[in-house]
């Protein structure tokens, strides 16, 4: 198995008296900030039978402004009671100005932007004693002084800093689609040994009055067939990484999101029984 | 190159709609289908949209109550006026109850901040930590006479709420099955005190009697023992310390204990 789904609160009681098999459960770690009662107890309890991977949304690791010390005195805090697997985040900025966007927008792909990050995931790791992995994230613009690709940008980041990639396959189809670029060639140019886990999960096409089109990472939907053929593609060059189903919006019952991460089990598998 | 911080508040204000957007449009790769202004407004549809289901997820019942287009509308029109200081959507929506009270287009339904004012405290003691609850022998070991100048402190994630309408009987009536969910609330049925807290893992909403909820509001506001029980029996003159007390120590409302300090120093 290599698969595994992410916990969301209405399915705690059904998957706590299910268990079903999966190779890991991922959590969002702004769920757990305030320490709840319930969903710590829930959360605690997966625990104990599966590995875990925290997932953020919040750090704005790409942000102007300095890094937020409570939250990532929330963050250690969580990783000290939960002791996860994974910690990870994006590679993306969410706010500016004290001000928080709360979604998981663009950053310049540029020497100083890079230099910028860098020193920030160095910063978190010294902070959180570990090493983070950090994700790409899906667009819908790039910036006009942007002068490396986000491929190289995002293979850079994890050199200097010694993070790890979350490599997004939905994420790089997604944005490949609204930028006209090629989503193999972003995954050939990734170091295999930076990949320390995968995610996958559902778009939304919207189509504009002209015919133009924009695909939506809107995690509402079961994962394309596209992603499926690129995320084969993508477990040959870096081996059977953990692969992770997400699926926030319009949340499907529990057997529905097991069965997507059996899926992405058979692919890896037909793979590698071939290989050996 | 534009500095990093004048790209990312350029775009902020664009996303946020206090600029018209094209100093941000300027920013993006031009020359692409679709325009830099669609893709613009692709973040500035997601940004509210995200909004907009964190308050309908906070308030299911006040959008039961108004009805999808409406809440709509005023997550939206909140959302432009409170301004999001953290990382952690979890705390969007905070200011919804006094948003409510002030909104026009909600003057004909007055109960209304005060059922938001509700699913407020139910969504911060779902998310709030459940600290140990105090050992009430530690209230024993405090002699007789200087128990008066005894100062409680109660769960942080626990909330106390004064409504003059039947907000309870209206939350209840319009939870998913509810079984009295056809039935008409009049709010001549007048008010009620609650105390909204976790017990074990599940929120519970203590419903409290007159003199009862104005001492736990005063030993919440920081009052000693003393204090608050004055206030409790000028309003209830039956009200019974020791039955409140011994209630609310079982309950685990209380998490800590301390003196004034010229008892502390005595």
């Amino acid at each position: 198995m290599i698969a595994g789904i992410g916990l969301r609160a209405e399915h705690f009681a059904e998957f706590t008296r299910t268990r079903p098999p999966v190779r890991f459960i991922e959590a969002h770690s702004e769920n757990y900030f305030g320490r709840g009662a319930k969903p710590l107890h829930y959360l605690l309890r997966a625990r104990r039978d599966y590995p875990l991977s925290l997932h953020g949304v919040g750090l704005s690791i790409g942000s102007a402004d300095p890094l937020s010390p409570a939250h990532l005195k929330r963050l250690g805090e969580l990783i000290g009671t939960l002791e996860p697997h994974w910690v990870s985040d994006h590679l993306c900025w969410s706010s500016v100005d004290g001000e928080y966007a709360n979604d998981l927008l663009p950053l310049p792909c540029t020497e100083a932007t890079l230099d910028h990050v860098v020193g920030r995931v160095m910063q978190v790791q010294e902070r959180l004693r570990r090493p983070i992995l950090l994700e790409n994230v899906s667009s819908y613009f790039e910036f006009a002084h942007s002068s490396i690709p986000e491929w190289e940008f995002v293979s850079e980041v994890a050199r200097r800093s010694g993070c790890g990639i979350l490599l997004d396959v939905n994420n790089v189809y997604v944005s490949a689609f609204n930028h006209g670029f090629d989503a193999s060639k972003y995954l050939r140019a990734i170091a295999p040994a930076a990949v320390k886990e995968i995610h996958l999960a559902g778009f939304t096409r919207q189509m504009f009055e002209d015919g133009a089109e924009m695909l939506i990472d809107t995690h509402s939907a079961p994962v394309a067939d596209a992603v499926w053929t690129l995320y084969r593609e993508a477990m040959q060059l870096f081996g059977p990484v953990p692969t992770l189903i997400e699926w926030d919006a319009d949340l499907p019952p529990l057997p529905v999101l097991v069965a997507q991460a059996h899926k992405a089990d058979a692919i890896v598998q037909a793979i590698y029984a071939r290989a050996a | 190159m534009p500095a990093l911080r004048e790209v990312q508040s350029s775009l902020m204000h664009a996303l946020m709609r206090r600029s018209d957007g094209s100093a941000a449009q300027a920013l993006l790769r031009p020359g692409t289908v679709p325009s830099t202004q669609r893709r613009l407004q692709i973040y500035r549809n997601n940004l509210f949209e995200t909004r907009i289901a964190a308050i309908g997820a906070v308030y299911p019942v006040v959008a039961r109550l108004v009805g999808t287009d409406f809440i709509r509308c005023a997550a939206k029109a909140y959302s432009q006026l409170v301004h999001m200081r953290c990382g952690d959507l979890h705390e969007f929506g905070d200011r919804l109850p006094e948003f409510l009270r002030d909104y026009v287009p909600a003057a004909g339904l007055p109960y209304l901040a005060d059922v938001a004012r509700l699913e407020w405290a139910y969504h911060r003691a779902y998310h709030g930590a459940q600290l140990p609850a105090l050992d009430p022998i530690r209230i024993r070991q405090v002699p007789v006479g200087a128990q008066g100048s005894l100062r409680l402190q109660l769960q942080p994630s626990a909330d106390l709420i004064r409504s003059p309408y039947p907000i309870l009987r209206i939350w209840q009536a319009n939870q998913p099955g509810a079984l009295d969910a056809e039935s008409r609330i009049s709010l001549d049925e007048g008010g009620v005190n609650l105390l909204v807290v976790q017990q074990d893992l599940e929120i519970e909403f203590r419903l409290l009697d007159e003199g009862e909820s104005r001492w736990l509001w005063a030993v919440a506001l920081g009052d000693s023992l003393e204090q608050a029980t004055r206030e409790a029996l000028d309003s209830d003159p039956t009200f019974d310390l020791a039955a409140a007390l011994s209630r609310h120590l079982a309950g685990g409302l209380f998490v800590g204990l301390s003196m004034t300090e010229a008892d502390q120093s005595a």
